[in-house]
């Protein structure tokens, strides 16, 4: 009786620490207090990233299609300032963006880099415009130059710009490619004076809890 | 003859005091394991003011993280219907924002529902794909409404993929009305959609309208009530949908001489029910394995503990004979410490192993968006702008139509520029 008392007694020891393996470990919570507020550059990746566009692709597509468009001839060596309108970004992409985010940096960009080679116009200010006009042409306000000459410009190019995309989802992830294409079209003849483009592809996986 | 001696003392047969504690101790931590599930702050009873956006605004405001989205989901919705459209724009946007986050995101949360002693309702909520689907289709209504069709179109493609990793390729990526759109929002922004056409064809019996890029108001129109979910399983690890079928069939809108019909194009309950298996229901199926284990486990070092207990005390009966030499049965009771220690080893086994039983967590998460419709349609028509009088009617399964739920409603054209959207749900909220 003894004997098998102390087998008892010692299976139920060994057994203890095996059953207990079965349990899985807690790594213990990360951040248990929250992660502080961190300012980061608008073109490194952050801490929380999906697969989508985001502001690191937004600075390097925008730098990139800056750069190169300064650089054409028909800007580098105009004769005259050209004008540039900028014609909303097309989305063709699963994400939906703000469109207007992308041309505005490129404008900005070539603004303050390009040291006034170019001009844009400001469309976007069109009616704003008008109804001034029509106040300075009716005499309703006062106007430093003549308000029935009409001295809105016309446009040398449009500059405008596609995001194209492809997607995959399976059990082993999300891909995303995204291919951003921008180009510069003469207003008078059509023709395409400037193109370039700038591919992003992304892949990740969700937490299993989540699939 | 036969003569007992006394007994021993009570004192002599009672546990030892090691023992008491312990399975005092063990009992206590039984119960502590039996933890009860506190009313989650979306469900607390918060002082009602009777306007779901109000009241919904404030549960999101005492909501925890894990269960925010769910909260957005169901807010966005009920903006939505109610008209107030910047509410469920911005509800959905943050909803939207926080799933696309999770790849790389808050992940800890997710990590710890796939532990043993961590419920599955523990993580983050972002919804089953049925729902995710929804918040993307809800929030790309609101784009067109905004004169974006483009941005519309990539909430109806994120959408649609997150319908594609399904497990049966019969069902992947098969919601009508998502390619419908797809091919719309391309015919009207002066692309090709006829192969979206041609998908969304090829996913349906019903004859589609062809695109009419002059239709102005476009009529998405929603009825029945969506899928239920429910924990099945001896454990509750198993995540179950419970559908029931919707009264009403069908829908018209009537505006002026024109009429059109909403015949089901999309039926949620069927998308919930056709995913197929999820990774997190074999986790769900180890948890289970794992608490019944403990469970027997348990049961048996008890059951070794009880038997082992019963032998501590023995009571042996010998022949003496006295100083008379008068010879008697005498009872004696011998402790076996060898059994004692072995009851107090087991049981303490025994207890830890129902304690690690009644402590792991196996139910499916249920928490659901439970304001979604079961059936989702579609129309368009041409109107010119200005303010237009229309009935909406809903038919039942016999093609009735159902009086209570007829209603006046004026569809107000505005901006050329832009497409009129005009959502109408059965559902009120």
């Amino acid at each position: 009786m003894k004997t098998t008392s102390r087998f008892l007694l010692l299976a139920s020891v060994a057994a203890t620490p095996v059953f207990f393996t079965g349990c899985e470990t807690t790594q213990g919570v990360r951040n248990p207090a929250g992660v502080p507020v961190t300012e980061m550059r608008p073109d490194e990746k952050g801490f929380v990233q999906g697969t989508g566009v985001e502001s690191q692709d937004l600075v390097s597509v925008t730098d990139k299609m800056a750069r190169s468009i300064v650089g054409i001839p028909e800007i580098a060596r105009a004769q005259t300032k050209p004008s540039i309108v900028l014609e909303p970004v097309v989305n063709n992409t699963r994400f939906p963006i703000n469109k207007d985010i992308f041309l505005s940096r490129i404008r900005v960009q070539l603004n303050s880099k390009a040291a006034g080679r170019v001009g844009f116009m400001d469309r976007e200010m069109m009616k704003t415009l008008e109804r001034e006009r029509a106040l300075k042409q009716s005499g309703q306000v006062t106007a430093s130059a003549d308000p029935n000459v009409v001295e809105f410009k016309g446009a040398d190019y449009f500059l405008t710009g596609k995001l194209e995309g492809m997607s995959t989802r399976t059990t082993q992830g999300t891909s995303d490619y995204v291919l951003y294409t921008f180009r510069l079209t003469n207003a008078r003849t059509s023709e395409i004076v400037w193109e370039d483009f700038a591919e992003i592809k992304k892949q990740g996986l969700e937490d299993a809890a989540y699939r | 003859m036969t003569d007992s001696r006394p007994a021993p003392s009570s004192r002599a047969r009672r546990p030892s005091l090691v023992a008491l504690f312990a399975m005092s101790t063990a009992g206590l931590l039984t119960f502590a394991g039996c933890a009860t599930i506190p009313d989650t702050p979306a469900r607390r009873a918060a002082p009602r003011t009777g306007d779901p956006l109000i009241d919904g605004n404030a549960d999101l405001a005492v909501a925890p993280d894990k269960d925010r989205v769910l909260l957005e989901y169901r807010l966005g919705v009920t903006a939505l219907r109610m008209g107030d459209y910047e509410l469920a724009k911005a509800k959905f946007d943050d909803a939207i924002a926080r799933i696309g986050g999770l790849i790389s995101g808050p992940v800890d949360a997710a990590k710890r529902s796939r532990g043993l002693f961590t419920a599955e309702r523990e993580k983050v909520f972002i919804g089953e794909p049925y729902e995710r689907v929804m918040a993307f289709y809800y929030r790309g209504l609101l784009y067109w409404r905004d004169g974006q069709p483009d941005n519309a179109r990539a909430c109806f493609r994120s959408a649609q993929l997150l319908d594609s990793d399904a497990e049966s390729d019969t069902y992947k990526s098969d919601y009508v009305l998502l390619e419908y759109l797809d091919g719309l929002a391309s015919a009207k922004l002066a692309a090709d959609g006829s192969e979206a056409l041609a998908r969304a064809e090829k996913l349906t019996k019903n004859q589609l309208p062809p695109y009419d890029t002059e239709a102005n108001v476009l009529c998405f129109v929603e009825y029945g009530r969506g899928p239920r979910k429910y924990a099945a399983g001896e454990h509750g690890e198993l995540l179950r949908f419970r559908t029931e079928p919707s009264r009403i069939r069908s829908a018209t809108l009537t505006v002026g001489e024109q009429t059109v019909n909403f015949l089901p194009w999309d039926n949620l309950n069927f998308q919930a029910v056709t995913r197929g298996g999820r990774v997190m229901d074999h986790v769900l199926g180890n948890k289970a394995v794992f608490k019944q284990g403990a469970d027997t486990v348990g049961d048996v070092a008890l059951v070794g503990a009880a038997v082992a207990a019963d032998n501590i005390y023995k009571e042996k009966r010998r022949v003496v004979t006295d100083a008379q030499g008068r010879r008697r049965v005498v009872t004696e009771t011998e402790r076996n410490e060898g059994a004692q220690t072995a009851a107090i080893a087991l049981a303490l086994v025994g207890i830890f192993s129902k304690i690690a039983a009644a402590a792991t967590k196996t139910d499916a998460d249920v928490r659901m968006w439970d304001n979604l419709p079961q059936y989702l349609s579609f129309g368009a028509l041409r109107l010119p702008p200005g303010e237009h009088a229309a009935t909406v009617q809903f038919y039942d399964a016999n093609g009735q139509p159902v009086a209570d739920l007829t209603r006046r409603v004026t569809l107000t054209v505005g901006d050329p520029a832009k497409d009129t959207v005009v959502i109408l749900s059965e559902l009120k909220r």
